[in-house]
């Protein structure tokens, strides 16, 4: 402990060793800003369809290759406070929508940086976060308003509709095999949509990656597939019966310890012939129930097996229990518990259950064309499993899009479109504000901008001429016009047919206002020392499962 | 040294030394907490030891989590933790004047007086206050039908001081709807009856007040309704699971057919217990289209949840005890320790169970219910840090709202009370004390300025102006706030 008479005046003197602090603004409130530029500016050049792929190595040495903003800053671990706020609101918006991720953090970052300039111009961090709570709430309002009439109500079960609102999703990821691998998402999500949309569960689509072939090789199949094999030797059923069992497939056995009595050989082998005739009676009483094939949660056993495949049932076993809850939302069966017959109502149907070989690995395919079934796979084929990655990971975001479109099937012009028009509305709104709030919205609104800048930055054309260009568009009322990324020039969304969900921008405007309104906030930091013991390391390791 | 003598590592400091150094400490803390104060306070951020955020205006939070080591500064730190036990609130009120007490007393005692005497000034002016306090608070009385509007202003003012305003407003009707939901006439408030639940999702200002319970746990069955409306609630401890015996037994068997019944019987009981919930089911549902829900605090197992689910009962295991006394507040009826003796009696209501899933939280809304005596406070936020935020805050306005109702008494805010308090000493206590204790009082009355004066500063205003107003207007603005902030001396 320091001497009584060295100890200095001020919260030092009171803290553990190993603590910091930092108050004020330019000790606190700059540095924060400062480091909520420096994670945006990583974001940033991964924006929209012609951002740049990042290669992130991550404390277990895995490989990502991706462009997908969540993702990167996920296994960043990034461990500075503040930028850490924007990670959370990065992350929020990823749960909440499951897409726009990149949006919120790059806008936040934008956000910070001309909240710097104007604490430089001597404005209070106070006065700009009102400013920037006035500005967003306005933004939504003028976000109400640039809704594409008509969009309120589609048909989710249109594949053309869902594909126009899911592409600019999906190609901000997958740049040019939109065509390709929006049709395929669409077509497995309308395929498991129950009657009331709002209900779609995500878990629904599945995706099964088997390295091989090319994306053209990718195929949507009504039902599961499964990454491993038939446990006999009977491959392949076709409209089959199916009885699933959680508990597996063998001999009873009672929960207290049990221990077989026997006095002689004859006792022994007559135990054995009881134990047979027992498993027979019941693998015979579900081959009697008429299914085809078993499924099991848990272990068979040897002997089990030799009389299903005596029985000519085919046998499955499933050991992930969600993925066995799926398996009886596929067929449709009820899992019983214990090896019994199944009555009739337990039974699940398939059109078909197979076992395959796709790319030198065995799977099992299980197809059910029938109404009951909710459950679809998109099986995705790609030369490495890193580009098999990003693939799944642009499905996701494509499975989320059409989720938020079920909720919320309001439209606004993509391509950069709406960010200008909001950028111009909000400029003049902030004409009117008298007081020093008005700085703060005209900087939110400058904010804007950043979106078509760095849109036109990654593809490589010049900014400043496309920006202007779409000012001058937007102030003679065209306010549909973006950008055509592949021609260089300004377009009218519509005609392109770019869209965004409304729901999506709502979210992701909305958090990155909040993350950058916490951030200006704080002007005092009190960090403790570093715990020792288990690395924070090791802790991010367990929040990927 | 003497002491030096006695044990050489030993450190020392004497008479003025000493004083200085708490004196030191005791400011220290109060230019930490300075800013917090009042609802322009600004916000803190702590970062934990494993990188975990915290953002905080709340005085006693930030105590909390500083790790403060100086001696002193830790003793005023426990005074500011007993002022949150028995009011909930004002804690960086009681630091910062504490911290003020202090540097007022520095200046007398750089001049040559003796501390003695000070502290003899402070008991003098301490009594004083606390019985001009009693004459300046407004009397409210509560009766049967509580003002709502004063709850609300008192409420207001504590959350304001913790949240942004726009939340604070939202959560000011939660808070005090959520108190006048638990109370009950003749019996004190127990707040562990209000649950506070947290989701992870949209924004903070979605926060609301459920009547009813959210439980952080789903029915553990894929075939058991997600949602089901007219509910009778059966609460429960019984375990309903297959129990290993006490003793060290063993199934000895010599055939298939032996092991089989041994399987059977040893599930009898459990099979049983869940017979006779059944055939209460069928008793209170037979005929309409009514649902039955049981919520056990004990476990369910998997075949126990099968029969269950078959007979179309919605069944939640291991539920938390405490929620136990909860459900049976919100839903009437009873908790039953054992299936014997079940009557429709037992039953509690809810007009609507529903399961919500977030991600792989799964949780269970009891709504709808008839007459409730506990609520829920869902919380819900972005991110983890505004959820611990908006818990510190519901918890102290709860207590806010808690304490007015029982002590039926407030006091005017927003410094009002701090100026009108230094005015009375000035002007009728200091007359009444012979001697250099009249010193004291008078160091003690500056010192209640600092309050009114931090609020000024915090705002944004010019700190001078605003006391000197203060002190001609003499209440300037009628804010209400909760009473009695016991302030405690150093």
């Amino acid at each position: 402990m320091v001497g009584f008479s060295t100890q200095p005046y001020g919260i030092q003197s009171m803290l553990k060793d190993g603590h910091r602090h930092m108050s004020g603004l330019d000790e606190a409130v700059l540095k924060n800003i400062d480091a909520c530029k420096q994670l945006s500016t990583i974001t940033r050049t991964s924006l929209g369809p012609n951002g740049m792929n990042k290669m992130v190595i991550n404390h277990l040495d895995k490989l990502f290759v991706t462009n997908d903003a969540a993702t990167i800053v996920n296994e960043l671990e990034v461990q500075h406070p503040a930028a850490k706020l924007l990670v959370l609101a990065g992350k929020a918006q990823q749960e909440e929508i499951g897409d726009g991720a990149n949006l919120t953090v790059s806008f936040a970052g934008e956000l910070l940086q001309n909240a710097e300039e104007l604490i430089r111009m001597g404005l209070h961090p106070s006065e700009i976060i009102i400013g920037y709570t006035k500005a967003i709430n306005k933004t939504i309002e003028i976000l109400e308003e640039l809704v594409e009439e008509g969009s309120q109500t589609m048909n989710v079960r249109d594949k053309d509709d869902v594909i126009s609102r899911m592409r600019s999703a999906v190609a901000s990821k997958q740049f040019g095999q939109e065509d390709i691998l929006c049709p395929l998402i669409a077509e497995a999500c309308i395929q498991v949509c129950p009657k009331n949309p709002v209900n779609f569960n995500v878990d629904n689509v599945r995706v099964a990656k088997l390295v091989g072939g090319a994306l053209h090789d990718s195929v949507v199949v009504r039902g599961l597939v499964l990454k491993n094999d038939a446990v006999g030797t009977i491959k392949k059923a076709e409209n089959a019966k199916v009885a699933v069992f959680v508990g597996g497939v063998d001999t009873t056995a009672t929960e207290t310890k049990g221990t077989v009595l026997i006095h002689n050989a004859n006792q022994l082998e007559n135990y054995a012939k009881t134990e047979e005739a027992k498993v027979e009676e019941l693998i015979k009483a579900v081959a009697d129930s008429g299914a085809k094939v078993i499924v099991s949660g848990a272990a068979v056993g040897e002997m089990a097996l030799h009389f299903c495949e005596r029985y000519k049932l085919m046998v499955l076993k499933i050991s992930s229990k969600f993925e066995l809850r799926r398996f009886c939302r596929t067929t449709g069966a009820v899992a019983l518990l214990k090896l019994s017959q199944p009555s009739a109502d337990d039974l699940g149907y398939v059109d078909s259950i197979s076992v395959e070989e796709i790319g030198g690995a065995r799977v099992t395919i299980v197809k059910n064309e029938q109404g009951g079934n909710s459950v679809s796979t998109l099986v995705l084929r790609g030369s490495t499993d890193s580009i098999l990655d990003d693939l799944e990971r642009a499905v996701d975001d494509g499975v989320n899009t059409y989720r938020a479109m079920c909720r919320d099937s309001r439209i606004v012009p993509g391509a950069a479109a709406t960010e200008i028009e909001l950028a111009k509305r909000l400029k003049e709104f902030s004409f009117k504000e008298t007081g020093l709030d008005q700085y703060g919205i005209a900087k939110f609104a400058e904010s804007f901008e950043m979106i078509p800048k760095t849109l036109a930055e990654n593809a490589g054309l010049n900014a400043i001429e496309i920006i202007s260009s779409l000012y001058a568009e937007h102030a003679s009322g065209n306010t549909k016009v973006g950008i055509d990324l592949e021609e260089g020039v300004c377009k009218d969304a519509s005609t392109v047919r770019i869209w965004d969900l409304h729901i999506t921008k709502f979210f992701a405007l909305k958090y990155a206002a909040d993350a950058a309104c916490t951030v200006l906030r704080v002007d005092q930091i009190i960090m403790a020392k570093p715990a020792g013991g288990p690395k924070p390391q090791q802790q991010g390791g367990m929040d990927e499962d | 040294m003497s002491i030096k003598v006695l044990n050489p590592n030993a450190e020392v400091l004497n008479k003025s030394h000493a004083l200085h150094m708490n004196i030191n400490a005791a400011k220290g803390l109060q230019d930490v907490l300075k800013t917090n104060l009042g609802p322009k306070g600004t916000i803190k951020m702590l970062v934990g030891g494993a990188g975990d955020i915290k953002l905080t205006k709340d005085g006693n939070i930030l105590l909390k989590e500083m790790q403060i080591q100086s001696p002193t500064a830790i003793m005023i730190a426990r005074t500011a933790v007993a002022q949150d036990d028995t009011s909930g609130d004002g804690t960086t009120s009681t630091v910062i004047f504490i911290g003020e007490l202090m540097k007022q007393s520095e200046r007398y005692i750089d001049e040559g007086m003796h501390p003695r005497v000070l502290v003899d000034g402070f008991e003098i002016a301490k009594r004083a206050t606390l019985v001009f306090l009693e004459k300046f608070k407004t009397l409210v009385v509560m009766g049967d039908e509580p003002d709502k509007e004063i709850l609300k202003m008192v409420a207001r003012t504590t959350l304001r001081t913790k949240l942004y305003e726009a939340l604070a407003d939202q959560l000011t009707e939660i808070v005090v709807n959520g108190v006048l939901c638990i109370r009950k006439p003749e019996e004190p408030i127990d707040l562990f009856m209000v649950e506070i639940m947290h989701m992870r999702h949209k924004f903070d200002v979605d926060t609301r007040l459920i009547e009813g319970l959210v439980l952080d746990h789903g029915s553990r069955h894929p075939d058991m309704k997600r949602r089901a409306e007219n509910c009778h609630i059966l609460t429960c401890n019984v375990s309903l699971e297959y129990e290993k015996s006490e003793i060290n037994a063993g199934f000895f068997y010599s055939s298939a057919e032996q092991r089989e019944s041994m399987v059977a019987a040893e599930r009898r009981s459990v099979d049983e217990r869940i017979q006779k919930i059944i055939d209460l089911k069928d008793k209170v549902c037979a005929g309409n289209e009514d649902n039955f829900v049981i919520i056990n605090q004990k476990g369910i197992d998997p075949p126990s949840l099968d029969i269950l689910a078959r007979a179309g009962i919605i069944a939640l295991r291991r539920a938390k005890r405490r929620n136990m006394e909860r459900l049976v507040l919100a839903c009437g009826g009873e908790a039953v320790n054992s299936v014997d003796d079940l009557t429709p009696e037992c039953l509690g209501w809810a007009g609507l169970v529903y399961e919500h899933v977030l991600g792989e939280e799964k949780y269970t809304f009891v709504e709808n219910v008839k007459n409730p005596h506990s609520c829920t406070i869902l919380i819900k936020g972005p991110n983890d840090h505004t959820i611990a935020q908006i818990k510190d805050a519901i918890r102290d306005g709860l207590r806010a709202v808690k304490n007015t109702i029982e002590d039926e008494s407030v006091v005017l805010g927003a410094g009002a009370f701090e100026v009108a308090a230094r005015q009375y000493l000035v002007n009728e206590v200091k007359k009444t004390v012979k001697g250099r204790a009249q010193l004291g009082v008078e160091a003690f009355a500056d010192a209640l300025l600092a309050i009114p004066k931090i609020l000024a500063e915090n705002s944004g205003l010019d700190t001078q102006d605003a006391i000197i107003e203060l002190t001609i207007n003499l209440f300037f603005t009628g804010r209400t706030r909760q009473g009695k902030c016991g302030w405690t001396q150093y």
